[in-house]
């Protein structure tokens, strides 16, 4: 098979002498951003007044915009076209920091679910957009549909109402050692921007994407190329695509062909991979053999590689979970189960021995005696 | 005619716009390390156990985002295999941590971890 591409490594020399040229990108506005960030989250942790709040949120909005727009801009650094501004994954981005600020600073930890669920949700969006389907809405219905629902009932079962004149429990009002936390976070988002959003870091980025771009297809054609069925169906629309494209007006009605069996390599692969298409062999009902090109449509989607992956690569860690799972379950049912004081009778019976008592000695089944 | 159907389908390559690809992967990877944060800070700093919790699970969101955007870098799915696990071990922990707090409220009638603080060393 015929992997190495002439163009993808021109494209690369061309990424790398971009790279090489030296950047508009400056050192810390990425940390003075997350400072600013971290500021505003500050403010917002302590109870206040109204306008400390809104000057708080402001701030921290200050920063977010700044963070993204310094993001964006490397993202841009050492590609040919600036490509369309990524509005959705701003618009997601705030709503679920939004969300993760308002669980953190929420007095009321029902609404602290609640904000948590509108994270959940955007974080599914932005899942979306990176193209991992399955992913996304598997969170949206495990998280927001189980987790938070298990969550919000523990808090009916255990949180006090707010009282009346008192308002809502201390420890919900006052957090404790917000600065120190915040300086840590602070440390934190500086330290993780720096290492995602650094010269070096980006050049990676781009550097692993081109390289593995066509990695990516080979791994979803080879998928295909394990299904069967699927490579079966892939094949009749092909083909059925290229006879109707063929077919000319004019001449007589043919005979329909019709596919026998899809010819297999040596290897046992059926599909050929080349520079940058993919094909396969056919062989017609009429006995003719055809080349039949693949369109990338055919790939199988993003639910259909991650459910072969999962048990065809990490059978083990499918297997583990589920353990996981089931202990969870068993510490679960032990946890909440309701502590029964036995006596020394009960006991003894349970253990399948005689009572103590003298009804017992007297109208026992007289295994003593 | 398969001349010609190839060269229609000459993008096969997953017809990628790199450069928007990437600035999503950038606000992708920017939004786990602000959610990350957000979670830590507020497992540090609040005092109810449910929402020091609740900062757990924003943390393993962000780590589910980070694993999805690094598997779209390298067109690998082993990514999303992961979020699978977290997704699993996330629900274990909600529902092991739920019951302990139940629990823990049963015997002190309050949420506030500080109720507990004499469990820490001296």
């Amino acid at each position: 098979m015929d992997f190495a591409s002439p163009s993808l490594d021109i494209q690369r020399c061309g990424a790398l002498l971009a790279d090489a040229s030296p950047t508009t990108v400056s050192a810390f506005a990425l940390t003075i951003a997350a400072g600013i960030c971290a500021a505003g989250l500050a403010v917002l942790m302590r109870p206040g007044a109204q306008g400390i709040r809104i000057a708080g949120t402001v701030l921290a909005l200050v920063g977010f915009a700044m963070l993204s727009v310094e993001v964006i801009k490397r993202a841009s650094v050492g590609s040919e076209a600036a490509g369309f501004p990524p509005v959705f994954p701003v618009i997601f981005g705030l709503l679920s920091t939004i969300g993760a600020v308002r669980v953190i600073t929420h007095p009321r930890p029902v609404f602290a679910a609640m904000y948590f669920m509108l994270t959940v949700v955007s974080t599914g969006c932005m899942f979306l957009l990176l193209g991992a389907e399955f992913m996304a809405f598997a969170l949206v219905i495990v998280y927001a549909g189980a987790i938070l629902i298990t969550y919000l009932f523990v808090l009916m079962l255990a949180q006090q109402s707010p009282v009346v004149g008192v308002g809502d429990a201390w420890y919900d009002r006052v957090p404790r050692e917000a600065l120190s936390a915040v300086f840590i976070g602070f440390v934190m988002l500086a330290t993780l921007s720096d290492a995602y959003f650094s010269a070096k870091g980006q050049s990676f980025i781009a550097d692993k994407m081109q390289a593995s771009e066509f990695d990516g297809a080979v791994a979803g054609w080879k998928r295909l190329d394990a299904m069967p069925k699927l490579l079966r169906v892939a094949a009749e629309q092909t083909l059925a695509v290229e006879v109707a494209m063929a077919k000319d007006p004019t001449a007589a009605a043919t005979t329909p062909v019709a596919i026998s069996e899809v010819v297999r390599n040596a290897d046992g692969s059926a599909i050929t991979m080349h520079a940058d298409t993919a094909s396969i062999v056919v062989k017609l009902t009429d006995g003719s053999t055809r080349t039949l090109a693949l369109a990338p449509s055919m790939m199988p989607e993003n639910s259909r590689q991650v459910g072969v992956d999962l048990v065809s690569k990490f059978p083990a860690g499918l297997e583990i979970a589920g353990v996981v799972l089931l202990m969870a379950l068993f510490g679960a049912v032990i946890l909440a189960r309701k502590q029964i004081e036995l006596g020394e009778d009960e006991r003894r019976e349970l253990a399948g021995m005689r009572r103590f008592t003298v009804e017992g000695e007297a109208g026992g089944s007289g295994g003593m005696q | 005619m398969i001349d010609a159907i190839m060269n229609s389908s000459h993008v096969l390559v997953l017809a990628t716009d790199s450069a928007s690809d990437r600035s999503s992967i950038n606000m992708a990877l920017l939004l786990s390390a602000i959610l990350f944060t957000c979670g830590l800070i507020g497992f540090l700093s609040r005092r109810n156990m449910i929402i020091m919790f609740l900062c757990t699970e924003l943390m393993f969101q962000a780590s589910a985002l980070a694993l999805i955007a690094f598997g779209k870098v390298h067109h690998d799915v082993s990514g999303e295999v992961f979020v699978i696990f977290i997704l699993t071990v996330a629900a274990a922990e909600a529902a092991l941590a739920l019951g302990l707090i139940v629990l823990l409220y049963r015997r002190r009638e309050t949420l506030d971890s500080e109720a507990w603080s004499e469990l820490k060393e001296a």
